[in-house]
């Protein structure tokens, strides 16, 4: 083996544990916003320009809000307010819903870490 | 020296490629709202058409369920409850009586900290309306009345569908355990359509089956007290999560937090606990196990979970601890940075 030879392996030894976690581990920020109503498809949105979102519910409209790649319910015609109170979601797999007014939003990655989360 | 430096550049360059080029995710998911909550449904490697297909086949069967096993809405449960107040026996509808038979047997293991005919005193507590009390608590006299005339499973008796009892304050209600139930009747639906790579999630506690192609299926556990996670687990083949928490339904008065899983040792909320995680095979098991170990507590959650035959649990006590069986701490891994203290059990046989 030539000094070249070590040189290289010593390289791509270095430079793997980098490629590895950033595509494969990497808590990345969330890429898009699905959004759930009742019985309805899934709507995909993207997480800019930041804007306000109207959905309609059994109960009335759900406000949701996305600003600088995050989300949050600003309103919602539920008695106690636990989607507005869950606040902002910034990360993959956020989720929060209006469990009354049948809502739900998802935040999603291209490359989610789990397949599932248990709370 | 440049043939090398090109060698690297290739490689480098066929890594970066395999990284973009993952292939596209084979899993239909699917979510529905039953049992008061979002149900997600993820199949693996299933036709998209026949997936949709299979899951509106789960959506109807959560609904069913969900209508006939309500502890206060009109329903097959709701009509039992009448029959067991006025002291009349009555006989069970066979869509509930495996349902009540099972929650009569992990009570039983868990030496009634899992209580299901509690359904008065979670009544009282205001859990039984959408809308949670705002401002007021409870007649403490009224709770203390429920908690003495101690209603249990052993008051009732079961010959063949016929159902007794002499005490008037039993009164099912099945919140701590009809979603586990629900989850495994899921399952067995998917089996029967050969489907053998699926979650059901419902709301946050979900059974695993299968794997996720040629690796395991990978659960994030949410942080009781924050949106970020706590930990990971890795699952393969038949395994159930579960958790019951502080969090998920509560009411505040001056300060306080009263959430809804009530003690039926006080008739108050259990106040030693913050959330606790079961792993288990079966998701019944797992969801009245995770009530009982949450009111079991710190001193006495590792006899609980010996008692119900239960092997992995993670508890997170009140003052953050995180208490831990050696076979629940070899499976998970926290994510970095996590800064508690971990209390290691002895191991549960």
């Amino acid at each position: 083996m030539t000094r070249a030879d070590r040189i290289l392996i010593l390289l791509v030894v270095c430079t793997m544990p980098f490629v590895y976690f950033h595509l494969w581990v990497s808590d990345e920020p969330a890429n898009y916003l699905v959004i759930r109503s009742g019985s309805n498809a899934p709507v995909t949105e993207t997480l800019s320009p930041d804007r306000m979102l109207h959905i309609a519910g059994p109960l009335g409209e759900s406000i949701v809000e996305i600003n600088n790649g995050r989300t949050r319910f600003v309103s919602s015609p539920c008695t106690r307010q636990v989607c507005v109170h869950r606040g902002w979601l910034s990360n993959t797999d956020g989720l929060a819903a209006c469990l009354p007014n049948r809502i739900s939003m998802t935040l999603v990655s291209q490359h989610p870490r789990f397949d599932a989360i248990n709370f | 020296m440049i043939e090398h430096l090109t060698r690297l550049g290739c490689l480098l360059l066929a890594l970066a490629v395999s990284g973009c080029e993952q292939p596209k995710d084979p899993v239909f998911h699917d979510q529905f709202f039953a049992f008061g909550t979002l149900v997600e449904v993820s199949l693996y490697g299933v036709e998209p058409q026949r997936a949709e297909s299979i899951s509106k086949v789960i959506e109807k069967d959560f609904m069913d369920m969900h209508a006939n096993w309500h502890a206060w809405q009109p329903g097959k449960l709701s009509s039992l409850n009448k029959h067991l107040a006025n002291l009349e026996p009555t006989t069970i509808d066979p869509s509930i009586l495996p349902l009540i038979r099972e929650a009569g047997r992990l009570s039983q293991l868990s030496g009634g900290l899992f209580n299901p005919v509690i359904g008065n005193l979670v009544a009282l507590w205001g859990f039984h309306d959408n809308a949670l009390p705002v401002g007021t608590l409870p007649d403490s006299t009224r709770i203390r009345e429920l908690v003495e005339q101690a209603p249990v499973v052993s008051n009732i008796s079961i010959d063949d569908a016929l159902i007794t009892t002499v005490n008037p304050s039993v009164a099912y209600d099945l919140g701590g355990f009809a979603k586990g139930y629900a989850i495994d009747r899921a399952i067995d639906r998917l089996r029967t359509s050969d489907v053998q790579n699926a979650i059901v999630n419902a709301g946050g506690d979900l059974r695993v089956i299968g794997q996720h192609g040629d690796r395991p299926w990978r659960i994030g556990i949410r942080h009781p007290r924050d949106n970020s996670i706590l930990a990971s687990i890795e699952v393969s083949g038949d395994a159930s999560v579960f958790t019951s928490g502080d969090y998920e339904r509560f009411f505040e008065v001056d300060g306080n937090h009263y959430h809804h899983i009530i003690d039926p040792r006080t008739g108050y909320p259990a106040s030693s606990t913050t959330s606790v995680t079961v792993i288990h095979s079966d998701a019944a098991t797992a969801d009245a196990a995770a009530t009982a170990l949450f009111v079991a507590g710190p001193d006495q959650w590792l006899s609980t979970a010996q008692n119900m035959g239960i092997r992995q649990v993670m508890l997170i006590d009140k003052q953050g601890t995180i208490h831990m069986n050696p076979e629940m701490r070899s499976r998970i891994q926290f994510e970095p940075g996590l800064n508690a203290e971990i209390s290691l059990s002895a191991p549960l046989q």
